[in-house]
Parts: structure tokens; sequence; C-alpha cells
């Protein structure tokens, strides 16, 4: 091929270095980016070999065992979505209105710089800081002891920056164009954003929003201090109170590789990082196929 | 004066004179510290199509965008002087913005449609003033459509995306879009400038049909268009308006040598 090339064109030296430079940082690139897929499945499989022979019906629904072996995971796979909804619940009103204001109303000023900067320094702090505050406020400040509420709280603090941000993106990928068009025809601007704006920004939002609702599944050290260590000491494992403590599944991996009495800890503890892994993946690929079916329908493409 | 033979002749009815629908009077235009617009005025005569020409970036969608107060929302444009409708002045404290842009409606440059069904397009408007009922929507839907001489086309797929249309076919949606809340004046910034022929053509019979109803300003950067279509011109330069008239006296006897050279094809 290179000699066919040869023949058609004259090639100086500086000519031939520059192809070879050029193919040699095209094989570099291709390499990295295949040695990020090959780790990702090597950690998968791994992950998967170790946790496989944990899995079980009774794994998954059975409540954890203190010091026998033969415990489950089920309150904790509970805990892990009550908390998350929980969150959710409090950080999707508040981050919305305030990416909305930041991007459609706010006039460059004071208060609105002031307001970006306070977001962008909390959404530095490390989440085992988080966490510290929250043990010092919910637990320890207002008396609540360690429970779903304060844990819950505490990652709504942790992802309220985050979820703005995907807010203000998703609003800032619609045109302008949309904007005017609706506000020649006489809209205000709520009606603007309400009927045009916010539904042009479906996508975006929902994929942000479900990638953020995984990293928050998957979140630990803001909890070990917060919704605490052990599943409820309510009446029922699967439970709703508000206030009672709620160990999730990745608070759950840590305490058996660290903390936990069980002889079967390694069992459990790779059964519930497979679980953890396969719940967390399933937030990726559902974050892509809900922005792309939502973008379908609502752009005609 | 040879050029101007093969311009296509200006409507030859002269129509009567109509009272101004509105009035600019000494306008100015800032964006930020460049003045885009010095001082023009300018009567729009009622029932109407009165064009606005110019070379690019002389200030003819500042202009336009004055009108109906589409300025107010970019915070760093500055606006001064006085543009009425009926005789009200529009930028008077006050004065609500969207009420404004409620009898003021306006077709873009680039057409954008929203992200919608084509149903769903046409009577936004119509919903956003408090209009429901599907049976009641649909009347004016159609009406709309068939004012803007879509309906043809589009009566079979009302649901589907307006972004399946071609972009004639959504530039004559969001003429209808705006015809449905029936404003009292429409302003069109160069609105088959992203068209091809045939597409233009149709734009043009319908904005002959629309000033029966409605005052038109249309800014065109094609004199051709100007000539065929509109009763009164008014012709920027770098942000002045040098001059305004007949459409015919315009391009037959311009008074500014200015507007001469720009119609016998002396500026690019
Ligand atoms: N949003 C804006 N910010 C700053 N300058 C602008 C803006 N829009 C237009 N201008 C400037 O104002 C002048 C007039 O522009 P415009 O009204 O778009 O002209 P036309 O529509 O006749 O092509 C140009 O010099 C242009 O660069
Ligand atoms: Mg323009």
């Amino acid at each position: 091929m290179a000699a066919a090339a040869a023949s058609f064109h004259v090639r100086s030296a500086g000519a031939v270095r520059r192809r070879a430079v050029n193919a040699l940082m095209t094989g570099a690139l291709w390499a990295a980016a295949l040695s990020i897929l090959v780790l990702l499945a090597f950690f998968v499989g791994y992950i998967l070999y170790l946790g496989a022979p944990a899995i079980s019906w009774h794994f998954l629904t059975a409540p954890p065992s203190e010091v026998d072996a033969g415990g489950g995971i089920g309150p904790e796979i509970f805990n892990s979505f009550y908390i998350l909804i929980l969150t959710l619940f409090f950080t999707t009103p508040i981050a919305m209105a305030g990416g909305i204001y930041l991007q459609e109303y706010a006039r460059p000023g004071l208060f609105t710089s002031a307001v970006q900067f306070c977001a962008e320094s909390l959404a530095t702090v490390p989440s085992i800081v988080m966490g510290l505050f929250g043990l010092l406020v919910f637990v320890t400040m207002l008396h609540w002891k360690v429970t779903a509420l304060g844990g819950a709280l505490t990652l709504t603090l942790l992802n309220l920056p985050a979820l703005m941000r995907v807010t203000q993106e998703a609003l800032a990928s619609v045109p302008d164009a949309f904007r005017e068009g609706s506000m020649a025809l006489g809209a205000t601007q709520w009606q603007t954003i309400r009927r045009v704006v916010l539904p042009s920004a479906i996508a975006p939002l929902t994929t942000g929003i479900v990638l953020i609702a995984g990293r928050i599944f998957g979140e630990t050290a803001a909890l070990i201090f917060t919704a605490g260590v052990s599943v409820s000491t309510g009446r029922s494992a699967y439970d709703f109170g508000l206030f009672h403590q709620a160990e999730t599944l990745s608070v759950h991996l840590w305490y058996t590789h660290s903390e936990s009495l069980v002889p079967d800890a390694a069992r459990v503890g790779n059964g519930s990082a497979l679980v953890l892994l396969v719940m967390v993946l399933i937030f990726n690929l559902s974050a892509r196929f809900i922005g792309l079916g939502l973008s379908r329908r609502f752009m005609g493409k | 004066m040879i050029t101007m033979m093969s311009m296509p002749a200006p409507p030859d009815g002269v129509l009567p004179e109509t009272a101004p629908k509105m009035r600019v009077e000494n306008l100015n235009v800032y964006y930020g510290k460049l003045q885009a617009i010095k001082n023009a005025s300018l009567r729009v005569p009622k029932n109407r199509v009165t064009a606005l020409i110019g070379p690019s970036g002389c200030g003819k969608s500042t202009f336009v965008r004055a009108l109906n107060r589409m300025h107010d929302l970019n915070p760093s444009v500055r606006v001064e002087g006085v543009v009425t409708l009926d005789d009200e002045d529009i930028y008077a404290p006050g004065v609500d913005p969207v009420a404004v842009r409620h009898r003021i409606g306006m077709v873009f440059q680039r057409p954008n449609p929203f992200p919608k069904s084509i149903f769903d397009n046409v009577v936004y408007g119509l919903r956003i003033h408090g209009a429901r009922g599907r049976r009641h929507l649909m009347e004016l839907a159609e009406r709309s459509l068939r004012h803007a001489a879509l309906w043809d086309e589009v009566k079979d797929r009302l649901n589907h995306s307006a972004l399946e249309l071609s972009g004639g076919q959504q530039q004559r949606l969001c003429i209808a879009r705006v015809v449905a809340v029936e404003p009292e004046v429409i302003v069109m910034d160069e609105p088959a400038s992203a068209l091809d022929p045939i597409a233009t053509s149709k734009i043009e019979d319908l904005i002959g049909e629309l000033k029966k109803d409605y005052t038109v300003v249309i800014v065109t950067h094609s004199m051709q268009q100007a000539a065929r279509i509109s009763d009164y011109t008014a012709f920027f330069l770098m942000g002045d308006l040098i001059e305004t008239g007949k459409t015919r006296d315009i391009f037959f006897k311009p008074t500014d040598k200015r507007t001469e050279d720009y119609i016998t094809g002396r500026y690019g």
C-alpha cells in the first residue's frame, strides 16, 4: 500500500517521518482505548467470577446475619433503593430549580457568581467529609442518631451541585431559537421554560439524573456515619422508617470486609460487590437508552 | 438604469395610503458600546407590506427586533426612542412586553419549529393564551394551516414531529403558528433566505395573502423579493435608515445617491 502511494506522490524525508508519527500515534491512541475496554471486561469478569457462587434467591432476599454464616442482603438492597429515592426526592426539585434559575433567569452579577462559586466548591467536598458533616448535624446536633433520613439528606448535599450542573448543561443545550420562537408568540418566560425548554432538554436531563442516581446508589463514605452499618432495628427488615438506621448495599460491602464477624464474610462481600456492580451498570445503560429513546420521541429523529 | 429593467416591476395597482399601524421615531439600538441603529424613523402602514433592505450587517434584524421588544431578552442591548403600535408607545413604562409580542408576531430567518408535533406547534400560542378543547383547537389549527398554505401537505400527519417537515414547510408552519394567535402585525426576518426557490415563491405568495388581514414587515436581502412583494421599502446602510417610501419610488426614483448605488448593485 505504501509502495503504491509512493508511486503517486513525491515524498520528502519529512513527509515520511510525519506519516510514521501519525501511524504510530493512531496506533497508540487505539491501544489506549482498547485497554479501557479490556480493563472493564477483566474487572467485571473477575467480580462476576468471585461473586457468582454467592448469588441465590435466599442471598438476595434474606436478612443479613450478625454472627452465623448464611446471611443475605435483602434489606440492604431495599435500603439502597429507599435512600436513593429519598435523596432524589430532595435533590431533584432544589437542584432543578437552582439550575433553571442560573441558566434561564440569572443575569450576570455578584449573586449569580456567588451561587455558582458555592456550588462548585460544594462539588469538590470529599464524600467522607460530607459524611462527617452529616454526623455532626443530623446524628449529634439534632439527636436523630443514624437514620435513613440523615443519610439521604447528607447525600442530597453531596449531589446537589452535580445535579444542578446537569440541569444547567441540559438547558444550555436547548437552542435559543426555541426560546425566541416561544417568546415571539407572546409566551411568558415561565411558559417558555415549562412548555418548550424543559421538554426539549428532557433527554440530557433524564440521562444526567439516572447517572447521578447510579452514583448515589453506590455512595458509601457519606453513609457510614449517617445511615449506619446495620439494617433497621425496627419491626421489619424492609422498613420505611425515616428515623431508623438503614445500612445500604455499598455500606454493607465495606462493613463485611472490615468489621464483620461472620465466618462467610468473603462470600457475602463478593456477592454484594457483584450485585452492586450490576445495579450500577444497569443505571448507566438505562441512562443511555432512556436518553436515546426520549430524544427520538421529542426531536422526531 | 439598464439593471433596473431586469428587476421585476413592483406591484402595479398602487394601493391607497393607509394609516400607520406602527411608527418608529428616533430609534437607537446599542449592543454594549456598538450602536447598531442610529436615529431611525419609519412609518409602517396598516395592511401593507413594508420591506427592509440593505447589505448584511446594516442593522435590519436589530431594527425589527426592536419592533416587538425581542431585545428585552438580551440584557446587553439598549433601546432608545419611541415605537408605537396604534399610537401607543410599546416602550412606555408599565407596558407588558409579553402583551406586545402577542400583538406583534415574529417569524425568524431560520425556521424554528418546536420539537413537538405539527399540531402542537400550530396551537402552541393558542394554548399559551388559554385556548382549550381538542375540537376547538383542531378547528383553529386547520384554519391557520390553510392560511399558511400548508394544510394539504400536513393534514394526514398532524401528530408527526414538525422536525420531519422540509425547511420550506417548517417555515410555513412557523407562519401558521404566528397567524394562529392572530397578531396585528407580523414581522419576518428574512423568512425565505434559508429556502430553495420553490419554497421561497410559496412564502412570497403567502405574504401577499397575509396583508389582507395583517400588517407585514419583512426583512430581505433580496431586492427582487422586496420589489415583488412589498408596497413600501426602507433602505438601511450601516445602521442608518437612508431612505423610505413607496417601493416603486425607492426602486425607480430613489432620492439618495446611496440608495441608487445599492439598487443598481454597486454594493455587494
Ligand atoms: N447580539 C449581538 N451582539 C453584538 N453585536 C451584534 C449582535 N447582533 C448584531 N450585532 C451587530 O449589529 C450590527 C447589525 O447587525 P444585524 O442587525 O444583525 O444586521 P442585518 O440583519 O442587517 O444583517 C452588526 O454590526 C452586527 O455585528
Ligand atoms: Mg439579519
